[in-house]
C-alpha cells in the first residue's frame, strides 16, 4: 500500500517544479525539505530593513511577453504565470578590468555590437560573426538534444560545440579585453573558458541576449513560494524541517523513504533534488549500481560560492552602480582567476548584483541591496580550523570589498547590514557536498553527450532532477524538474 | 550523435584517466555541517555558578568533552525545556570552545528563567540549537571603537564580547555602560573590574538604580560619532535607549539591538485593530487539532501549550524558523516580525510574534 504516488526530496528549483508538475497531473505527491522555507538556492532572508536575495543574479530565458520557447510557458504550466512579477534588466552587464576595460553591454544584439565597436574599434564584423556562431550553435544544440537526426544538423555544431570556449574566442579576436568581455558569463557556469565547452557558453550568452536578463519582484523566494503554493493548491503535501535520511528499496526497486524522525513513507517513485552522491549514498538495502558508481567516481564536486549580502544606505547611483550586474575582474587571465578559487588568496574577480537599479523591493527607499559573489571551492577552507573560521571569513570578505572599490569607491562607508556566506554556509543550507551550487564541475566532461544520470538513474523508481543531474542554474533546473516529472507520468501511464 | 563531434576522444580519455573519487560524501557533508551548524546539540551541565542572588551561569559541555561549534561573541543558542524553548546568549569566550556558558537571571513571573534556575543542576542534560543570531561585532562595518548599553542580564553577550577581545588580543576599544538595579544585582562584577583594570581600551561604567539617559551616555561614553552602539537588556530599555541615542544625534544604523522576544502587549502596536480585546479567546486549528487561546498570546506559545512544537530559535520574529501559513482567519503580525516580501502575499507569518485575531486555520 502506497502512502503517495511520488515523493520529492528537496524543494529547490527542480524539486519544486517536479512536485508541482506531478501533483497537477494527478499524482499524489509528498515534498520533503530539510530547510524551513522552499527554494534551496532560490531563497532570501531578512536583515534589518533589508531582504537579501541569496542566489538569483539574472534569470535567463524569461523572454518578452509572447516570445516562443520562453520560461513563461513553464511558469504557466506550473500555475504561477500570473503570480510572478518580472523585472527586466536592460543591460547584460558592465564588465570592468581596472585600468584596462570598462564596457556596459546592452541586452540587445545590435546595441551590444555598437557598444563593443566603440570600446574595441575595428572588431565589428568579428563580433557579428561570433554572435552568429553563438546563435547557430545554441539552436543546433537544442535541436540535437531534442532528437533531430544528425543529417539534418549543420555540422558547425560538431566543429564548435565541444571546443574549449577559449579556442573559439581566440579564433575570433585578438584583443584580450574583448575576449574577456564576451566570455565573462563563464563565471555563471563555474569553469574558465579553457575548460568550458563552447556550446555551454553559447547557450548562456544566447539565453540572456535573446530572452533578456530578468529579476523577480520579491526575489527568487517569491517564485519558490508561488510554485509551492500552486503545489499545495493542487492538493500536494509538504514537510519542512524534515530531511530524508534513507531511500528504501526492495528487490532493487524504490519502495519509499525514511525521514529523519524515523517515519517511513511508501511510494513507488522518488524524485531526488538532492545531490547525486547523497542520493545514491542514501540507498538502503541495495548496492549502488556499478554503472552509477563508476560514473560518479569520474565526476568532480563542483564549485561553491563566497557571498556578501549587503544592505547599503545609499542609492545605486550614489554608490556608483549603473547596471544591475557588474563583473569586476583584476585582469583578463581567466585561468588565473579560476585557480584562485582553490585557495583563500585574495579574490580576483567579483560579480556584483545591484538589486535596486531595477528594484525588486528588497531595500527601503534611498537604500540599496547588493550582493558580491566570487566562486570558490569548499576545500579552500579545509585548512581553517573551526575556531579560526569567523576571522578567516571576514578577512576574505574584505578582499571582495577591495575588488568592488574599483566600481563603487567608498562602498564600505555605506554599509548598514552585511552577512557573509562561505562554501560551508552553502553546504549547510543545501546539504550538497562541497556546498556546490551548480552541481558537478561543468567542464567538457559534463553535459548530455557524456553523462545521462537524468535519463538513466539505474534504479527503477528513482528519478533525478536538478543541478547535479544536468546543468546548474535557475532556468535549467526549473526545466529539468518539470521534464523529469512529465517523463515519470508518461511511464506511470504506460504501466497502467 | 556524440561521435560526430570534434574533440570527443580527448574528452573520453580525460574521463578514463581521472583518479576515481572515492570519498564518502554523505558522511563528509554531514561532518562539515555539524562542525558549524548542528541542528541540535546534546549538552551536559558541567557546573552551575551562582553569580548573584537571582542569577546563575550554566556551564555546558559535550558529553565527550570535544569542542563545541565556533560562535561569534554575542550569539545565542535556543535552549529546549519544559515543552518550549528560549534563546539565551552565550556569555563565555569564543576562544574557549570546550564549553558554552549561559547566564540566566530570574525574570519575575517568568516561566523558563525560574524553571532553569530552580531545576537545572550539574549532571543534567540539555538540548540546544547551534549558535545563531546577528547580534555580534562585524568587522566589515562596526569599526574598532564600540559602546555597549546593557541592562540586567543583557550583560551576558557583552561579557562574551569582552572575553573575545581579551582572549584574542584584539585591538578593539570597548565601552560598557551597564545598568543594574542595585549593587548586589551586578553580574560578572569582579571579572569585569579585573579586566578593565589593566586595559585602557576596555572601560566599564556601572549605572546603579538609574536610567541610561542621554546625559549619562554622553558624560560616560563621550562623542558617539562613527561608533557602533549595541543595546541589550529588558524590553523597556529598547525604545528608551533609541530615544536617548537619537537625542544625541546618533545615526539609527549605528545602533544594534539584540532580539528581544515577542511584545508583551501587542495591542499597543499601532496596527492592532481598534476595539479587539486581547484577552478574549479564539479557536486555533493546527496539526489536526483545535484549541482555544487568548488573542494576546503569541501563536508559537499557544501551539506549544497544546503540545505542538514548530521549529523555533529567536522567538523574536527574526530567524523565521517558526514560519507558518495562515490558511484561514486573520493574525496580528507584530512589528518585530522580519517577514519576507513574498510572505504576506502567500499568507505566511512568524508564529512567535503573531497573534490570532480571529478563529484560525494554520498549516505548520
Ligand atoms: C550565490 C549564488 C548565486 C547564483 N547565481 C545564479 C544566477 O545568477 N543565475 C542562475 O541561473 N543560477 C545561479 N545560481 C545557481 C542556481 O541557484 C542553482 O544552480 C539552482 O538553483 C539549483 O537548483 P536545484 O534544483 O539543483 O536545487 P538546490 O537549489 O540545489 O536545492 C536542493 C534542495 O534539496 C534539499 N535537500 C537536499 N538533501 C535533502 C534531503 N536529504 N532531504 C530533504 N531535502 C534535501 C536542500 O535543502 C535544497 O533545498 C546561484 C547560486 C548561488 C548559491
Ligand atoms: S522563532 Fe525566530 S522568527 Fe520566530
Amino acid at each position: 500500500m502506497s502512502d503517495f504516488d511520488a515523493i520529492v526530496i528537496g524543494a529547490g528549483n527542480a524539486g519544486l517544479s517536479a512536485a508541482a508538475t506531478l501533483q497537477r497531473a494527478g499524482a499524489r505527491t509528498l515534498l520533503v525539505e530539510r530547510h524551513n522555507v522552499p527554494g534551496g538556492c532560490a531563497t532570501s532572508f531578512r536583515r534589518g530593513r533589508y531582504e537579501f536575495e541569496v542566489a538569483l543574479h539574472q534569470l535567463s530565458g524569461v523572454g518578452l511577453e509572447g516570445q516562443a520557447f520562453s520560461l513563461r510557458g513553464l511558469f504557466d504550466s506550473l500555475g504561477v504565470g500570473d503570480k510572478l512579477e518580472f523585472v527586466q534588466e536592460h543591460d547584460l552587464y558592465r564588465f570592468k578590468v581596472p585600468g584596462q576595460v570598462d564596457v556596459t553591454l546592452p541586452a540587445d544584439r545590435a546595441a551590444a555590437i555598437e557598444t563593443l565597436e566603440e570600446a574595441f574599434p575595428g572588431n565589428r564584423s568579428r563580433v557579428e560573426k561570433f554572435l552568429d556562431l553563438v546563435s547557430n550553435v545554441t539552436i543546433l544544440q537544442i535541436a540535437a538534444m531534442r532528437g533531430t537526426s544528425p543529417e539534418q544538423i549543420d555540422p558547425v555544431l560538431f566543429r564548435y560545440g565541444l571546443r574549449p570556449s577559449k579556442d573559439v574566442l581566440d579564433e575570433h579576436f585578438d584583443d584580450p579585453g574583448l575576449k574577456a568581455a564576451l566570455g565573462v558569463y563563464w563565471t555563471y557556469l563555474g569553469q574558465p573558458p579553457s575548460k568550458l565547452a563552447f556550446q555551454d557558453l553559447a547557450l548562456t550568452l544566447f539565453a540572456y541576449l535573446e530572452f533578456k536578463p530578468w529579476h523577480i519582484r520579491g526575489g527568487s523566494q517569491a517564485m519558490s513560494t508561488a510554485i509551492l503554493d500552486s503545489f499545495l493548491a493542487a492538493g500536494g503535501q509538504v514537510r519542512f524541517n524534515t530531511a530524508v535520511s534513507a531511500i528504501l528499496t526492495e528487490g532493487g526497486q524504490v519502495l519509499g523513504v525514511r525521514l529523519d524522525d524515523g517515519a517511513e513513507v511508501i511510494a513507488p517513485d522518488v524524485v531526488s533534488n538532492a545531490s547525486l552522491p547523497i542520493t545514491y549514498g542514501m540507498l538502503e538495502n541495495m548496492d549502488v549500481p556499478a554503472a552509477v558508481r563508476d560514473d560518479l567516481a569520474t565526476r568532480r564536486i563542483g564549485v561553491s560560492g563566497f557571498a556578501l549580502h549587503m544592505g547599503l544606505d545609499a542609492t545605486p547611483a550614489e554608490l556608483g552602480f549603473t547596471t544591475s550586474t557588474t563583473f569586476v575582474n583584476l585582469d583578463t587571465d581567466d585561468d588565473r582567476i579560476h585557480a584562485s578559487w582553490h585557495s583563500l588568496e585574495p579574490a580576483r574577480g567579483v560579480c556584483v548584483s545591484s538589486y535596486d537599479v531595477a528594484p525588486i523591493g528588497f531595500a527601503p527607499a534611498g537604500a540599496t541591496h547588493v550582493s558580491l559573489v566570487t566562486l570558490q571551492y569548499a576545500h579552500a577552507w579545509d585548512g581553517v580550523p573551526p575556531s579560526d573560521y569567523h576571522r578567516a571569513k571576514f578577512a576574505y570578505a574584505q578582499t571582495l570589498l577591495d575588488v568592488v572599490e574599483h566600481v563603487a569607491p567608498g562602498i564600505r562607508d555605506a554599509i548598514e547590514e552585511v552577512d557573509v556566506a562561505t562554501p560551508r554556509t552553502m553546504a549547510r543550507y543545501l546539504g550538497h557536498p562541497g556546498g556546490a551550487i551548480y552541481g558537478y564541475d561543468q567542464d567538457r566532461t559534463e553535459g548530455w553527450l557524456f553523462r545521462d544520470s537524468e535519463r538513466r538513474p539505474h534504479v527503477p523508481g528513482l528519478h533525478l532532477a536538478g543541478s547535479w543531474a544536468g546543468m546548474g542554474g535557475f532556468q535549467p533546473t526549473l526545466e529539468a524538474g518539470a521534464r523529469v516529472a512529465r517523463r515519470l507520468m508518461r511511464r506511470k501511464e504506460s504501466v497502467r | 550523435m556524440r561521435h560526430l563531434y570534434d574533440g570527443v576522444p580527448d574528452i573520453l580519455a580525460e574521463i578514463e584517466t581521472r583518479a576515481p573519487d572515492t570519498s564518502d560524501h554523505l558522511a563528509e557533508t554531514a561532518r562539515i555541517v555539524d562542525l558549524h551548524h548542528p541542528r541540535r546539540l546534546a549538552l551536559t551541565v558541567a557546573e552551575v555558578i551562582v553569580e548573584t542572588p537571582t542569577t546563575r551561569t550554566f556551564r555546558l559541555r559535550r558529553a565527550d568533552g570535544e569542542d563545541l561549534p565556533p560562535f561569534l561573541a554575542g550569539q545565542y543558542v535556543g535552549v529546549f525545556t519544559d515543552g518550549t524553548s528560549r534563546p539565551l546568549a552565550i556569555s563565555s569566550s569564543p576562544a574557549r570552545l570546550d564549553h558554552y556558558d549561559l547566564t540566566v537571571r530570574r525574570v519575575p513571573g517568568g516561566r523558563i528563567s525560574n524553571h532553569l534556575i530552580d531545576t537545572l543542576a550539574a549532571g543534567d542534560q540539555v538540548t540546544t540549537t547551534g549558535p545563531m543570531g546577528t547580534f555580534h561585532h562585524n568587522p566589515l562595518f562596526h569599526g574598532e571603537d564600540v559602546v555597549f548599553l546593557a541592562g540586567g542580564s543583557g550583560v551576558a553577550p557583552a561579557m562574551s564580547m569582552i572575553r573575545d577581545i581579551v582572549d584574542h588580543g584584539l585591538d578593539r576599544r570597548f565601552h560598557l555602560l551597564y545598568g543594574s538595579r542595585d549593587e548586589q544585582d551586578i553580574i560578572f562584577r569582579d571579572e569585569l573590574d579585573r579586566i578593565a583594570a589593566g586595559r585602557p581600551r576596555i572601560r566599564i561604567d556601572h549605572v546603579i538604580g538609574d536610567l541610561l539617559t542621554a546625559g549619562t551616555i554622553r558624560d560616560l561614553a563621550g562623542p558617539l560619532e562613527g561608533r557602533m552602539v549595541y543595546v541589550c537588556g529588558p524590553q523597556a530599555l529598547y525604545p528608551y535607549a533609541l530615544e536617548q541615542l537619537t537625542a544625541l544625534g546618533h545615526a539609527r544604523r549605528r545602533v544594534r539591538f539584540e532580539a528581544n522576544g515577542a511584545p508583551a502587549r501587542p495591542e499597543e502596536q499601532a496596527h492592532w485593530p481598534a476595539g479587539v480585546d486581547p484577552v478574549e479567546e479564539v479557536i486555533v486549528t493546527a496539526g489536526g487539532r483545535s484549541f482555544r487561546s487568548p488573542r494576546g498570546r503569541p501563536l508559537l506559545d499557544a501551539l506549544e501549550d497544546h503540545g505542538i512544537r514548530p521549529e523555533a530559535a529567536c522567538r523574536s520574529g527574526e530567524c523565521s524558523l517558526c514560519r507558518v501559513r495562515v490558511v484561514k482567519g486573520r493574525v496580528h503580525t507584530a512589528e518585530e516580525a522580519r517577514l519576507r516580501l513574498s510572505d504576506e502575499r502567500f499568507g505566511y507569518t512568524h508564529s512567535c510574534v503573531a497573534y490570532p485575531l480571529t478563529d484560525l486555520d494554520l498549516d505548520l
